[in-house]
């Protein structure tokens, strides 16, 4: 579904992403871990498409479709999801008009007409129950005065009401406690298909012990360097990154 | 990568042309140009006033002469002529007699094109309008509901015909015929508008509704609008201004008094979209405005307005809190682009004691545009435990305009509490990404953002007010947005 | 002959005393017709709506000091910071103490006005520097350079750091029955160096005075300069200070106002940016009672690129006085990142006080980050309570209130000498001794 050939890039001429490769396939979940400075995070926002990183070689391709001339929002219609790992304040601007917004939108590009009130209500209500949701929680301003857990489990909400077929979580555990970890993860778990796709993107193996991973790859200094199984999450818990990087000096 | 930059979207917003921007071919009486104490007492025989109404104009006018036109420090323009300005101008088939059915269809059709069909509005919402084209008031609606509450809803210059006790009265009592040099030329000059009064105890069943347009060239519209709600009552008013574009400017300079007493409450908003100029900065309206509010006890009166068009725009709705306990508010959202000028804000003038006052103010600037805010809270020695919360946003869009703010406050009660906060901020990168990201387009992302930035003053204004004034936020801003 | 005639009168009299090159002879006779044109301020200008000189200028000031006055230093050793060691520059009536000062030209130059504009071997410094960022309009200052003679002359070589902080004080006696001094101080901070100076204006006596000062900083890259203002004159001192201050890319200027005496006292304070990285710091504390006024009137004019600037004035207000504070942040189109925060809370004690704030912002730039906050209220009533419930009785409590009210900027004067003699003065106004520091 989703393929990355050879992705090269830089912020302010400094390489970051060496050349990655990655193909990931509808129904599977993958997990990017890494130490900090790896590039994990830099790898998600281009696959969002934030102009901030220059993509100097390679590709981005998703469902046979090239995705580097496309604007974050054209990507967004296509299916791509990314939940922030710091989502962004915007006053004023309620969840559920924001989140309205953003389905007509898609709607709109896909040739659709708007969705009827009701079944968004409908839609709202289900998906915010899913994710033990307040009501309330609704109305306020988007992200504003939002604790870190709400922040995340907005995220989340709004992943389940756009309906991705790639949804990346960029470090969506930190600043989640026990209790947000399990409602977010839980909420992943039920939103996953065979025909979506999940990459979780994270410093700790925390989050893999809910949304359990069919692979795990390494990235360090912008290259994946190693690729398992779940169990290789357990052992960089474990041992650390450090070795790794011994076998890869080797 | 092709995107939608913020630099894309000001060159669309400059080149969208203004939407209420058609001229209706009405017959209409013109006076000469020129100003002198005839045409005053022409004015006053044309509306077939009483003798104190045309010497209380004489003594306006005469004060005028005295007066020097106030200079401001962030607004920029050459000065009206008034010497070739025409003071009268009335569409010929209008008369103020005649049920809705004898409207000129040619105006009935310009209101169409305004969105507010008579019939329309009318039918569908409890709002009772009356329209003032140019100078004259064509036609008041709803006028028989209103009777049966003993509500006043008509034109001033009936108001002065049919209830001259009510008007003199009044008139001129918030608003000095000597208040200001605009507020003194409206007293001598002022062809129509609108004259309300909610009597005591009585709650205003209807929005209660004005629309000014000026249609005819060279022609200046001073239009007078008093209102008066008495004891225990409760109103809501409504106003909506445009004009057709044209070349040279043209001016308005009106009068609004509001007398809100005993534990009476008005809540007064204005939709003001007067034709801005063109993009290069010709054209467009001067909008020189007066409006106070005198609050007795237990009294609110609450000033909403969205500002979005006028070339120039000089206006500072104002709340007197002279009685005990009473409650003055002023919301505004001044949108500014292209070469737009708005210095505008509010003075509350705490006198009684307990009073209480909240400005909320935001301000947008885009184009090469000036964005003032300017207001005055200012706390009596009387006015023991009064309090006042200010709060000054301010949006720039693009790098060529400004977003200026100028509060006065002055106190001299111990017991005042005063909070004034002023933010100055541009539209996030990450915001736009973020909504981006969700799949919303720029566009659309910064139309959202600027609504959330304006949501509090929004939120104030009646529902149907409501849609148009964010209809106009996206029309002077946000391009082909909605 | 009221005071503006009197002035522009003895002009004459004044250049003809002093040598003075033709430069500088054209700058004062441009400066004094300016004077001439404008005369002194009145409430219809904007910029001194609150501010009334027309009481003040009714003293029959004498414009020069008749004879040399001197003064013994235990008399007045209490204004110095005494417990350490500074460089001391100070005046008698308007007119250098040489007997009282400790300059120096050792490795920097800690000197008098005076010389520096009539010594040919300054002179490429003066013609750089002085009058360059001082107002050509605004009157009082222009009236301040028709006359400028007298003052500090201070010069810090490149990456000096200088070890200890530098006095200027101007005392007036009460020999003559009143008098009207126009002190003028140039401050030439290098690259790299760092200064500390503090500045105070004293009478000696209730005779009335009228300080028109005007003081020139230039701050080089990456100079630090920490600038204090006492001003805790007795009440029938007028102090008009204007202070103008440039700054070049990554210099750090802060500049500290304590105004707790005279009569009327008026600040002007101007920063001009003219380099990147720039951080400016305005702080202030206002302390006054009976009939007193105090009016800041600040400018920052951001007109250069990721610049930064912070103010803080705490104001309280008892008896009839007066507050004024009115304060205007200008952000030119240039300017993109600036950094501009402005804060200003008043307490008002009495309900003959009065308080007029007009905080500004003139934004010409979108990416920036201004704000302002004014408030007008009363000490906290729940601390209020909760401190007399522990026992502490309401006049200390309130004391206390207002103590940490002023904290915000008591807590970054950087020699611990002058900020315990500022605490202190604080004790005093507040008329409480709290036994210790805060």
């Amino acid at each position: 579904m989703l393929k990355i050939s050879n992705l090269h890039a830089s912020v302010e001429d400094k390489e970051i992403l060496k050349g990655i490769n990655l193909e990931i396939k509808a129904g599977e979940v993958h997990a990017i871990m890494g130490p900090n400075g790896a590039g994990k995070s830099t790898l998600s926002s281009i696959i969002a498409g934030n102009e901030t990183y220059e993509v100097t070689d390679g590709e981005i391709v998703l469902d046979g479709e090239d995705l580097s001339e496309l604007a974050p929002e054209e990507r967004a219609h296509k299916g791509v999801f990314l939940s922030f790992q710091y989502p962004v304040e915007i006053p004023g601007v309620s969840v559920t008009n924001f989140i309205k917004t953003a389905i007509n939108e898609k709607r709109k590009a896909n040739g659709q007409t708007e969705m009827p009130a009701n079944e968004m209500l409908k839609m709202i209500r289900e998906k915010s129950e899913l994710l033990e949701m307040d009501r309330k929680f609704l109305s306020r301003s988007l992200n504003e005065g939002f604790s870190g857990g709400e922040k995340k489990r907005n995220e989340i909400f709004q992943m389940a009401m756009l309906e991705p077929k790639i949804a990346i979580l960029d470090e969506t555990d930190s600043g989640l406690d026990i209790d947000a970890l399990r409602i977010v993860a839980n909420g992943v778990n039920k939103l996953k298909n065979e025909n979506n796709a999940v990459l979780v993107i994270t410093h700790y193996q925390r989050l893999l012990d809910y949304i359990i991973p069919d692979f795990v790859h390494v990235l360090m200094d912008g290259k994946i360097v190693k690729t398992g199984g779940a169990d290789l999450a357990l052992e960089l818990e474990e041992k650390g990154y450090d070795w790794i990087k011994q076998e890869q000096e080797a | 990568m092709s995107k939608y930059t913020e630099d894309d979207l000001k060159v669309e917003l400059e080149n969208k042309e203004y939407e209420y921007g058609f001229y209706t071919e009405l017959e209409s009486e013109t006076f000469p140009v020129g100003l002198n104490e005839d045409i005053v007492r022409a004015i006053s025989l044309k509306k077939e006033e009483p003798e104190w109404m045309t010497e209380w104009r004489l003594e306006a006018f005469r004060a005028w002469q005295e007066m020097i036109e106030p200079e401001w420090a962030n607004v920029h323009y050459d000065k009206p002529d008034f010497q070739a300005i025409s003071y009268y101008s009335a569409p010929k088939k209008a008369d103020p007699n005649k049920t809705l059915d004898d409207v000129d269809p040619e105006l009935l059709a310009m209101y169409k094109k305004l969105g507010i069909s008579v019939d329309e509005q009318k039918r569908m919402n409890n709002v009772a309008i009356d329209i003032v084209v140019d100078s004259v008031s064509v036609a008041t609606t709803f006028k028989k509901t209103l009777n049966e509450k003993g509500i006043i809803f008509c034109s001033i210059s009936e108001a002065i015909k049919e209830h001259p006790e009510l008007v003199r009265k009044h008139l001129g009592t918030v608003v000095p015929q000597k208040d200001n040099f605009y507020a003194a030329l409206n007293s001598a000059v002022f062809s129509d508008g609108s004259f309300c009064y909610i009597p005591k105890g009585v709650r205003c069943p209807m929005e209660l509704s004005t629309y000014f347009r000026i249609n005819q060239g060279g022609t200046g519209q001073f239009e007078r609008t008093l209102l008066i709600a008495d004891e225990g009552s409760y109103v809501s008013y409504l106003e909506g201004c445009t004009a057709p574009s044209r070349d040279e400017n043209q001016l308005h300079a009106a009068v609004v008094e509001l007398i809100a007493m005993d534990n009476a409450e008005i809540k007064y908003s204005t939709v003001q979209n007067w034709y801005p100029g063109n993009k290069e900065g010709k054209g467009g309206v001067f909008n020189f405005v007066t409006k106070r509010g005198l609050c007795e006890k237990g009294a609110k009166i609450s000033w909403t307005q969205v500002e979005t068009g006028s070339a120039v725009t000089w206006k500072y709705p104002s709340c007197i809190l002279k009685g005990d306990n009473s409650i003055g508010e002023f919301y505004s959202i001044a949108v500014t682009n292209n070469f737009q000028q708005a210095d505008t804000g509010t003075k509350m003038v705490h006198l009684g004691k307990n009073t209480k006052s909240t400005i909320i103010s935001k301000g947008i600037s885009a184009g090469k545009s000036q964005n003032s805010y300017r207001g005055l809270v200012q706390i009596g020695s009387r006015a023991d435990n009064a309090r006042n919360f200010s709060q000054c946003d301010s949006l720039l869009m693009g790098n060529n305009c400004g977003a200026h703010t100028f509060p006065y406050i002055e106190s001299k009660n111990t017991s005042a509490k005063i909070e004034h906060e002023a933010t100055t901020s541009k539209i996030g990168e990450d915001q736009v990404f973020y909504c981006n990201q969700r799949g919303i387009p720029t566009e659309k992302a910064i139309a959202l953002i600027v609504n959330g930035f304006s949501r509090e003053v929004l939120n104030k204004l009646p529902m149907e007010f409501a849609v148009e004034a964010q209809k106009l936020l996206e029309i002077s801003l946000e391009g082909s947005v909605g | 002959m009221d005071l503006k005639e009197k002035l522009v009168s003895s002009f004459m009299a004044f250049e003809g005393k002093i040598e003075a090159d033709d430069e500088l002879h054209a700058i004062r006779s441009q400066a004094i017709k300016n004077f001439e044109n404008k005369g002194f301020p009145t409430k219809k200008e904007e910029a001194w709506k609150y501010t009334s000189l027309n009481a003040v200028l009714k003293n029959d000031f004498s414009v020069f000091p008749k004879k040399e006055n001197s003064i013994e230093f235990k008399d007045v050793k209490k204004y110095f910071l005494h417990e350490i060691d500074t460089y001391k520059v100070v005046f008698i009536d308007g007119v250098f103490s040489s007997f009282l000062s400790s300059t120096t030209h050792d490795g920097l130059d800690v000197c008098l006005m005076a010389s520096a504009l009539t010594k040919p071997k300054y002179k490429m410094v003066i013609d750089t520097y002085f009058n360059q960022i001082a107002s050509k309009e605004e009157s009082l200052t222009t009236l301040n350079t028709a006359f400028a003679l007298e003052g500090a002359y201070i010069n810090i070589p490149k990456s000096k750091v200088v070890e200890k902080p530098i006095e200027i004080i101007y005392f007036s006696t009460g020999n003559e029955a009143a008098l009207m001094v126009q002190p003028r101080n140039l401050v030439i901070v290098g690259e790299n160096a760092h200064v500390q100076i503090v500045e105070r204006h004293q009478s000696l006596n209730e005779n009335p005075v009228l300080t028109n000062s005007v003081t020139e900083i230039f701050a080089q890259k990456r100079a630090i300069v920490d600038y204090y203002k006492v001003q805790n004159d007795v009440q029938t001192a007028n102090l008009i200070d204007n202070t103008y201050i440039a700054q070049k890319q990554e210099s750090r200027v802060a500049v500290h106002t304590f105004s707790f005496g005279g009569n009327i006292t008026r600040n002007n304070l101007n920063f001009y940016h003219q380099g990147e990285r720039i951080d400016s710091t305005l702080k202030g504390i206002t302390i006054i009672g009976d009939k007193q006024h105090v009016d800041h009137y600040t400018l920052v004019q951001h007109a250069t690129p990721n610049c930064e600037s912070h103010q803080n004035y705490k104001t309280i207000l008892d008896g009839q006085s007066n507050g004024v504070f009115n304060g205007k942040i200008f952000v030119e189109k240039e300017a993109q990142k600036t950094d501009a925060f402005q804060q200003n809370n008043n307490i008002l004690l009495s309900d003959k006080a009065t308080i007029n704030a007009k905080p500004q912002l003139e934004i010409f730039a979108d990416d920036v980050k201004c704000s302002h906050g004014c408030t007008i209220g009363q000490l906290d009533e729940d601390a209020m309570f909760y401190m007399q419930q522990r026992g502490i009785p309401k006049k200390e409590a309130k004391a206390l209130l207002m103590y940490a009210f002023t904290s915000e900027v008591t807590s970054s004067i950087k020699i611990p000498e002058l900020k315990a003699k500022i605490a202190k003065i604080i004790a005093t106004k507040l008329n409480v001794n709290m036994g210790f520091d805060l």
